[in-house]
This record gives C-alpha cells, structure tokens and sequence, in this order.
C-alpha cells in the first residue's frame, strides 16, 4: 500500500497548484466584477472611460499571471501512473475517508483472492490434463503438451493481443465474418456473422468469452440508442434455442491457460451452424421436430440432432 | 378479355381529397440571409432544415384532354429515403375572397423503382431540376425558401446552373377540402414577412 | 420477412370450399398452431385505356397486405414492381381517365392467420365477384433468408398439413438471377399471390360455393 502512496506526484506542488488555482478563480472573478459595475461616476466621460480600461487591462493581466504560475505548477506535479496493477482503482487509495467506505481493502483482498483462485485452478487443471477425461480431454492433451504454459494466465491481456488472435481466427472461417467492437474500455464484442444464416453477438473478458447471444440473419443488432444490443434475444425460437446451446458450449470448451484455443474451438463449433436449415438430424433423418431444426450440435463431430435426439 | 366497368371508388387506403393551399414569392440572393433571419425568428424552435432535391417532372398524354402531370422527387443529401411522388391538381377557380391558390394534392412515398415504374405507366420524362434551400414549419404551415437549378446534363446532377438570381419562396398548407380559415392564417404569416418578402396568390395558368 | 412460399390447395372431393378450409384449420391447430387473428390479400386491375389497337391489353396490378398495412404494391406482370403507401390509391383514383378500375376483377384472399414456432401460416379463402374460387395456403419461415436453404423443411412442414398437395419451390426464387435472397419487403410473396390470382381468375366457377 505504502507504494501507492508515491505513485510519482509530488505534495508539495499539489498544494501549491491548488492555491494557485484559487487565485485564478478569484482574478477572474474581478474581472466580470468590474465588467459588472461598468463605468463608474467620474467627473468627465473621458476621465470615466480611461480608468475603466486602466483598470481592466490590470485585471486581464492579473489573470494571465494566475494562469501562468497555474501552468507552471501543473509541470511540477506529475502525472500519476498508468502502470499500476489496479489501474485507475488504486486510486481509490487516495480516498482520505477509510473507515467509512473500505473500498480499496476490499478490492485488494478480491484480487488477491481471484489470483490464487487462477492459480490453484491452473495447478488443477495441469493435474486434470494428465488423467484422461471424457469431457474435451482430447484437445487439451494434445494441444497442452505442445505450448506449455506459454500464454499469460492472467485475466490481463493487452488488447493488441486479442485483436491479433481474433484476425487469425477470423481468416480461418471464409464464410465468417467477425468484427470486433470495444464499446466500454478495453472488453471486447464480436459480431459474429455466418453466411446468410445467424449473427452471433460475443462479449469478451480479455480473451475470455462471457456471454454470447445468436440471432438471425435479418434481425436488428442495434438498440434504439444506436448501440450493439447485447441483451434481448432473437424473436426467433430456433435462433433462442441456438443461443442456449452455444451458452452450452462456452461452458464446455474451457481451457483456462489456453485462452485462444477455446475461442478458436468455440468459433468452429458455431461455424457447423452455416447448414442449420439445410441438414436433417442424425438420428430421427428429419428436418423438423416439434417446428423447430436440428439446434443441437455434437462438440466433437459437430454432427446435427435435434434437442431430444442427442443423447 | 371484356372491357370490364369503370369504377367509382376503388380506394382501400390514403387519405382523400387533401387540399393544398399556396403562396408563392421570391427573393434576391442578397437578402436571403435577412428573409432566412426573420423566419428562425417567426417559426417553430426547431433546427433549420437544408436539403438539395432532384425533381423530375413526367408527363402521360391521353388521347383527349391536358396531359396528366406527376412530380417525382429524391432526396440528394438522404440517397436512401423513399421517393416522393406528387399530384397537383389544377387551381380551384374561385371566390376572389380566398387569398391563397387551392389546389387538390396527392402525396405518395414511393421505393426507387419508381422512375422505371412510371416508364412502364406510359409516362415521359418532361423536364427536371434540382432544388437546394431551407424549411421551416409554424403548425400546419410549412415555408420553403429554395433556389432552382437547371440540370445541364439530363439526369446528372452534379452539373447544374442556376435558373435565377433569387430564391423561390413557398408558404403551403395541406388541409382536407373546405377548410378554408388556413388561408387566413397564412396572410397573418405572410403579412409578418413583409416587406422582406411579398408572398401572393399566382396562378400558374397565367404565366404558361 | 422470411422465405415465403404461397400455393393454391385443391378443395377436397365432395366438401365445400369452406368445409376444406375448416379441415386446414382442424390440422394446424392438432400440430399445435395457434390462430392469431386474420388477414386479408387484395388485388385490383386497372387496365390502361387508350390502348394502341393491335398491342395485348396492358394490366397494372396494385395489391394490399394486412401484414402491410400501410403500403401497397404496384405491379405489371413481369416488373418493374412499385412500393407505395396508400395514397397510391388516390392517384389510381386521378388518373381514372388513363387507367380505368375493372371492378369485377378485383380479387382477394380472406382467412385465418396461424403461428407454429417459427412458422407464420395463413389459410384464405379466395374470392371474386363474392364467390369463393379457391384456397391459398401461405407458409412463411421467419428465421431464414435463403430460400435455397430452408426449402427442404418448408416442404417437410407443409407436408405435415397439406399431405400430397405439396407445392415445388416457387418460380420466383428459381428465376431470380440475383441469387436466392429474399427480400426485405414483401414483394415476392405478393408476386406469388398475383400468380394465384390470375390462376383462380382464368378458373371456372366451383359450382355451389358462394361465399360462407
């Protein structure tokens, strides 16, 4: 903590910035005062003229100097930095007011406790990826023994890093297009679209995939306010269901060390979508149950089957 | 096939009988900005509205009677809006009381098909120009101050030539036949504009 | 606007046009449709008067969709087709002396509105001169686009109700050079209708089959 307290800005001048911004204030304030009160009564006009410039004139120059000073200051005090680990919430150390709001605490121990979490579960997971599973073990076997632990494992990556592995996935798919958006800091949103089928709305956390939505092809992606809309859900039941099922499957493609491969592997799996009008299921070799088709998609084959045709 | 009945009022939908009443006036270039001042004064709050028009004039000639005359309109600066096709009707001849030019109007939003479609009808292209100005509304009142370009080249409207040293200025209204109190809320309107701008009753027939 | 296919049902042997009707209805709400109010397709002709003696009489079209209330479709057999709003009428009104309204030939298609899923199905009974001529079915999937892609199920539903009677994919989608994209507006399921109209017009009387 003892850190934060020095990130680089200098007290004194703090002060001395603050006091010089006071003087400012008032400055200006003496000139709209005497701007205010005009010419005042003197015994000839030009006598009443001469003296309200005079005196503006000091005015306007007692605020340059104000200003002057004031900028000289705001040199001496330094930025605070960019680089702390809590970004602009280590600020919220500045706060004088501890007792009452025990933000920055709080904040501390939840990341401390989110580190050891990431860290307990990557020790798990190596230890997992050693006994064969039934659940995806194929692809972490295969792809864990290649790269070992080379990707950073925390929830941190710079954003250039994303956009580079969402380029490289995006020229995988021809038929795919995505485009990436940061419409609230450094958390990406792709939009996925897939031919002329559905449009998939994907909300990242670094690399992670939160949350996604699928809608169809014609369907608005934008609120009223011009915003990518990432709540409300297709009108469409097929298109509801798809959305269910690919919640589904980011559930299941979770690869915590290997962020990119689970992106990778869950833009392929959406990718089988591009037939979902087109292939009857697997199992009953029917287009339609219940008026809807084939929504459910096999993880490993990618194979279609309706809802309640899959195991 | 039988030459099947001609009908009376096959109308499903639209609005029938709407009425336009008009003024018409004009202003030099150089007081334009005086005429446009007044009128943000005189006008609903509102931001002043600019556009640039193309407008193409069709005509379809029967074997007796006038031509039938269709104003086809597009936006230059919304590429993307409908079309906008208008019918006027010839000027009601009248009561000398009545101190703005009535006429029956038909105003149909269209999609872009509408010049190949009007082509199809049988109509001809007559002539056509392109319009640049400002809007403004008051309540029902509408006022449109624009200048009149020639088009050089037909169709392209990135060539053109202006028609005049002035700006057309129109102040409308489009009520359901018979109410003719609007009228006089125009003359109040109009008489407000004075002396920056006379708008007066014009019968097109007159200048043919 | 999804992909939309519209066909003519043939009345069933020995029933009446509303009887069959009554039967389209009984298997869509068995499959689990539920009705959702009505709808109505019309049609009017105008033919241009003043014809050059010797050409083929020239008919314009102008339709109305209850799905599109406020808008009309204006269309010659063939194209160009137009997209107006309702005022259209009242200038087909002005231009009476160019192009005359044949009354008797005004078309339409009445019935029941059904939702299924994603499905939008519309029963009507077709009628002219106030005498039933036919039914038309109307299979509409709102989820997809391309009609190419989703016509193995559209017949894989319509089966379903329709039995036999199944359409083939609608020359409107073959034809188009454009690739099999459907468009936002409605004029390819207005133009199917068009085709059912001039097919009932053509058709003789179902003899006893006024209207309800």
């Amino acid at each position: 903590m003892a850190d934060v307290m020095n990130v680089g800005v200098n007290l004194e001048a703090f002060s001395q910035a603050i006091n010089a911004i006071q003087a400012l204030r008032s400055s200006v304030t003496r000139v709209f005062d005497s701007l205010k009160d005009g010419m005042k009564n003197k015994e000839t006009l030009e006598g009443r003229e001469k003296v309200f410039t005079t005196e503006f004139q000091d005015n306007l120059q007692a605020v340059n100097r104000d200003l002057n000073e004031l900028e000289r200051l705001s040199n001496l005090v330094g930025r605070p930095s960019e680089s702390h680990p809590l970004h602009n919430s280590g600020l919220l150390s500045l706060d004088p007011v501890q007792d009452k709001t025990p933000l920055y605490s709080q904040l501390l121990q939840a990341y401390k406790w989110s580190n050891k979490l990431q860290y307990h579960a990557g020790l798990a997971s190596s230890l997992l990826n050693q006994q064969s599973l039934k659940r995806s073990a194929n692809q972490m076997g295969a792809s864990a023994k290649r790269r070992p632990k080379v990707q950073p494992s925390t929830l941190v990556l710079p954003p250039q890093y994303v956009d580079d592995v969402i380029t490289r996935i995006g020229r995988m798919f021809p038929d795919m297009t995505i485009e990436l958006f940061r419409p609230n800091g450094t958390s990406a949103v792709l939009l996925v679209t897939l031919g002329k089928v559905l449009k998939a709305i994907v909300v990242m956390r670094s690399l992670f995939i939160d949350r996604t939505i699928v809608r169809a092809f014609n369907e608005n992606l934008y609120a009223e306010d011009g915003k990518l809309d990432i709540w409300s859900k297709s009108n469409h039941q097929v298109f509801q269901k798809v959305t269910d099922h690919a919640t589904t499957a980011l559930l299941h493609y979770q690869l915590p060390q290997m962020p990119d491969v689970v992106v990778r592997s869950f833009m392929t799996w959406l990718r089988s979508y591009i037939k979902l009008f087109q292939t009857p299921c697997q199992r009953c070799g029917r287009y339609l149950q219940d008026g809807l088709p084939p929504t459910w998609r096999d993880f490993r084959t990618l194979e279609a089957f309706h809802d309640s045709c899959r195991q | 096939m039988e030459a099947p009945p001609v009908t009376v009022m096959p109308v499903t939908g639209g609005t029938i009988n709407m009425m336009e009443y008009l003024l018409q006036g004009s202003v030099l270039d150089q007081s334009l900005d005086s005429l446009l001042h007044r009128l943000r004064g005189l006008c609903d709050n509102m931001e002043p509205e600019s556009f640039a028009d193309h407008e193409t004039v069709y005509l379809l000639k029967g074997q007796q009677g006038n031509p039938f005359l269709l104003r086809a309109r597009r936006s230059l600066a919304h590429p993307t809006a409908p079309w906008h096709l208008r019918y006027l009707g010839q000027p009601e001849v009248g009561d000398k009381s009545r101190h703005a030019l009535v006429r029956n109007c038909v105003d149909v939003a269209a999609s872009h098909s509408l010049p190949d479609f009007l082509n199809e009808m049988g109509f001809r292209m007559d002539h056509e120009f392109v319009a640049r100005g400002h809007v403004f509304r008051k309540g029902a009142l509408k006022v449109v101050v624009s200048k009149l370009f020639r088009v050089l080249v037909p169709g392209n409207t990135e060539n053109t030539e202006p028609l005049s040293l002035s700006y057309l200025v129109e102040l409308s209204v489009l009520a359901p036949a018979g109410q003719d109190t609007v009228s006089e809320d125009m003359r109040g309107f109009a008489e407000q504009l004075k002396p920056l701008v006379h708008l007066e009753k014009i019968d097109p027939k007159r200048h043919m | 606007m999804g992909v939309t296919c519209v066909c003519q049902v043939p009345v069933a042997e020995g029933k009446s046009v509303q009887q069959t009707v009554d039967m389209l209805h009984r298997k869509l709400e068995q499959l689990g449709a539920v009705k959702q109010g009505n709808f109505c397709v019309d049609c009017e002709t105008y033919h241009a008067a003043g014809n050059i003696s010797g050409q083929p009489p020239k008919f314009l079209y102008v339709m109305h969709n209850t799905e599109t209330p406020l808008s009309c479709l204006a269309l010659f057999e063939g194209g160009p087709y137009l997209t107006a709003d309702a005022n259209f009428d009242v200038l087909m009104v002005k231009l009476k002396s160019h192009f005359q309204n044949a009354k008797g030939h005004k078309v339409e298609s009445r019935g029941a509105r059904y939702q299924y899923c994603d499905f939008l199905i519309k029963v009507g009974t077709v009628t002219m001169s106030s005498s039933a001529r036919g039914i038309s079915v109307e299979v509409e999937y709102c989820a997809c686009v391309v009609p190419g892609d989703c016509w193995n199920l559209m017949k894989e539903f319509m089966h379903s109700f329709l039995g036999p009677n199944i359409p083939e994919l609608p020359s409107i989608f073959t034809t188009k050079p454009e690739g099999l994209y459907a468009p936002v507006d409605s004029t390819d399921t207005m133009i199917q209708y068009l085709e059912l109209f001039s097919k009932v017009r053509k058709q003789q009387v179902v003899p006893g089959s006024s209207v309800r």
